[in-house]
């Protein structure tokens, strides 16, 4: 953790000293501060890209944009903080066992991993019974049904945690030490940050393989290209809208305990902004291109963090939307889209 | 097939209509004390408008505590009882958001028994709020709306007994450049009338002092990524940040701030000052930041202790939040306009128009010895007692500052 700030520990000194040096090396420190707007934007984008990825696989597969998804990503912060309250409750695990989880690293891992798996596993299963009630009886609706109907769910869950969780932003105790591991010329990159990063490559590598390389995954390419044709080749259609509605949403589901632990607080709001700024990364990489989502997530987030930084911080959403029309004016299909087949 | 559809159809659209229900209108309790009279008592209704599911929410509540304590203590108190008036009191939710502020307004507006409203929490909502009120002759007294351009719209229905953002934010400058030896600033706003009033305040007393202001920025009040502003502000090494907002985005600030490895501390107005600040940003982020608020420390108000131990038998096991005994005051501001008029004109004449307009005026001849001190209020509608203090988190929590 950084140490307290603090009025007794101001260090005013330094403060004037920093500033005689941006005096006269004016262009060594901007180049600094544009190396760490760039991580910042890496950090971010990751947690676009994750939660982008759900996006795009759902609407690869059905054609739909489950407005639901930034619920995902919301209700993901919620079990995480749960699960790891609930691990770390002393009368609830025993004392031996928080001790254990707390005192070492291979506790702090198991206990992690715990709480990233449950709210994969917990929000998965979410989004999946939410697609058999909410979206398949409507699969065969004329398509703005579905999006009505994703758009009465989100409304839904945002409501249920409101009533029945808190309506007040609920903290995330900050269980994981979060230490600076690279701290060079004023550029700082704490382990949370490369644990975001490499931990959102990592998944976009395991899915791209399950989807090009495995039998499930081919069937879900197959379903994507052609539903009916798909089925007629005696794929089962609903199990693999299911398992899309399963990665997805656990995919958003960890994006949400990373926001939580990153930020620290998680509130039953939290999905709306990132929840558009994702889709917006989605669709400037291609809808329904794993990679494009990728790509789409880590632009969105290093331009919005470079707005931030060298513009005002108050233009960072103008230059977010305005690349989504640019891209969507020069590149209706995406960055990494493919050529648009008409399906409307 | 198609009746499966329909059935499906239905049910979404039930589904929307209930969480319209849940988002979009005003939630309504409604409290009172027991009606011991024998004969049926006129019933006066107060309105309280705050955020309850979004936005402050801690302090909205805090807000709906303090006006309920008053009204249960009316209904208690044998002069109202004589008088033959039963206060109630209609809870409505605004969000902290000014189209359900409005929303709620014209609720309020369109209940014959409402005669006051106590609220609201956010200048952003009291604004467009005041003017249906004032449409409606209905009084409206707020807690917490700092926003010098609430009162100067020139509507006579609109008081409040906290003081302005023309106080508050030069005084946080004095205090930070003079008390406190803050050379330098950074000012973020979070773009809502409260917050960018704030924070041009302060800078304006800042610079004034002599004080060097390195950048000026905003961002949105439902913001929770700061890092590339927290990037910016580093490298200009500013000796204080100054935040004009509430504290759901600026403790976010402060543990992003801390956690980049900022030194200077986070200071920001009343919205800031509660407990849930600490809570979010963490004891290490928060500790050393500044806040102003109105009014005296509540242990330091000669009807300080009263008040407290009447809360506590009231709300056993809450901790009393800015704007208790603001709400507190406020409320009784119209409990007492009311018994004035109903001495004056009869209890049943309380809520008709004539009684409105009556009540207004009394409201505007207010002089009451309140919690937060001497209540009277200037042509404007504003509060005479002009009193800011400066907190400090310490140990985790909100203490006030001795320098």
């Amino acid at each position: 953790m950084a140490p307290a700030r603090s009025v007794y520990q101001r260090d005013t000194n330094r403060a004037e000293k920093s500033r005689a040096v941006r005096k006269t090396g004016d262009r060594s420190v901007s180049a600094d501060v544009l190396v760490q707007q760039l991580i910042n934007g890496i950090t971010l984008g990751g947690l676009y890209a994750l939660i982008a990825l759900g996006y795009t696989l759902v609407y690869g597969i059905m054609l739909m944009i489950n407005f639901a998804h930034s619920e995902m990503f919301m209700s993901g912060g919620y079990v995480g903080l749960f699960v790891l309250k609930a691990l770390t409750n002393e009368s609830l695990v025993g004392v031996g066992t928080v001790a254990f989880f707390k005192g070492s690293s291979i506790g702090l891992i198991i206990l992690f991993a715990m709480v990233f798996l449950s709210a994969a596993i917990v929000v998965g299963l979410l989004g999946v019974v939410i697609e058999r009630f909410a979206y398949r009886p409507l699969r065969h609706a004329p398509r703005l049904a579905p999006l009505i109907s994703a758009i009465g769910v989100s409304i839904f869950l945002q409501n249920a945690v409101l009533l029945w969780v808190d309506s007040k932003a609920l903290p995330f105790p900050s269980v994981m030490p979060v230490v600076t591991v690279i701290d060079a010329g004023g550029v700082t990159v704490n382990s949370l940050q490369i644990l975001i990063l490499v931990t959102t490559l990592l998944l976009l590598a395991v899915l791209d393989t399950f989807v090009s390389k495995t039998r499930i995954g081919k069937a879900m390419r197959a379903t994507s290209q052609d539903r009916e044709a798909a089925g007629l080749m005696g794929i089962d259609i609903n199990q693999v809208i299911a398992l899309a509605f399963f990665i997805g949403p656990a995919l958003g589901g960890i994006a949400g305990v990373f926001h939580g632990m990153y930020y620290g607080s998680v509130k039953f709001d939290m999905g709306f902004l990132p929840g558009i700024k994702s889709f917006t990364a989605a669709v400037i990489g291609g809808i329904g291109n794993l990679r494009g989502a990728m790509l789409g997530g880590f632009v969105l987030g290093i331009l919005e963090s470079l707005a931030a930084g060298f513009l005002s911080a108050g233009y960072k959403d103008v230059v977010a939307f305005a690349i989504l029309i640019l891209v969507l004016i020069f590149r209706p299909g995406g960055l990494l889209g493919e050529s648009v087949v008409e399906k409307v | 097939m198609t009746s499966k559809r329909k059935r499906f159809v239905a049910l979404v659209a039930a589904t929307a209509a209930l969480a319209l229900v849940v988002t979009g209108c005003a939630s309504k309790t409604e409290t009172g004390g027991t009606d011991g009279g024998a004969t049926e008592a006129t019933v006066v209704k107060i309105g309280i408008g705050a955020p309850l599911t979004q936005g402050a929410v801690a302090l909205g509540k805090g807000m709906e505590r303090g006006a309920n304590l008053a009204i249960s203590q009316a209904n208690e108190d044998p002069a109202v009882v004589d008088l033959g008036i039963k206060f109630e009191s209609v809870s409505g939710d605004d969000q902290g958001d000014p189209k359900t502020g409005v929303t709620v307004a014209n609720q309020f507006a369109s209940d014959s028994k409402l005669v006051g409203v106590m609220g609201h929490l956010n200048s952003g909502v009291s604004i467009p709020a005041s003017k249906v009120y004032n449409q409606n002759s209905i009084v409206m007294v707020s807690p917490a709306s700092t926003n010098p351009a609430l009162t100067q719209q020139g509507l006579d229905n609109v008081f409040r007994v906290c003081t302005i953002d023309s106080v508050q934010g030069p005084s946080a400058a004095d205090s930070a450049f003079k008390d406190l030896g803050f050379t330098s600033a950074f000012v973020v706003d979070d773009s809502t009338p409260y917050g960018t009033g704030l924070a041009d305040e302060f800078a304006k007393q800042f610079e004034a002092d002599g004080g060097k202001m390195l950048g000026r920025e905003k961002t949105g009040d439902k913001d929770s990524d700061f890092n590339a502003l927290v990037t910016k502000i580093k490298s200009l090494s500013p000796a204080v940040v100054y935040y004009g907002g509430i504290y759901n985005s600026g403790a976010l600030l402060s543990k992003q701030l801390s956690d980049a490895g900022v030194t200077a501390p986070l200071m920001g107005g009343d919205g800031m000052y509660d407990g849930e600040y600490v809570k979010l940003a963490g004891d290490a982020a928060a500790e050393g930041d500044f806040c102003t608020s109105i009014g005296y420390p509540i242990d330091q108000l000669p009807k300080g202790a009263d008040f407290k131990a009447a809360f506590e038998a009231a709300y056993p096991g809450d901790a009393i939040a800015a704007y208790d005994a603001y709400s507190f005051d406020a409320t009784n501001v119209i409990i007492d306009a009311v018994k004035k008029v109903a001495a004056d004109l009869g209890a049943d004449k309380v809520t008709s128009p004539e009684g409105k307009t009556a009540i207004i005026a009394a409201v505007a001849a207010t002089n009451m010895d309140g919690v937060s001190g001497a209540v009277a209020f200037d042509a404007n509608g504003d509060t005479t007692n002009k009193v800011i203090t400066l907190y400090t988190v310490k140990a985790g929590a909100w203490t006030a500052y001795v320098k």
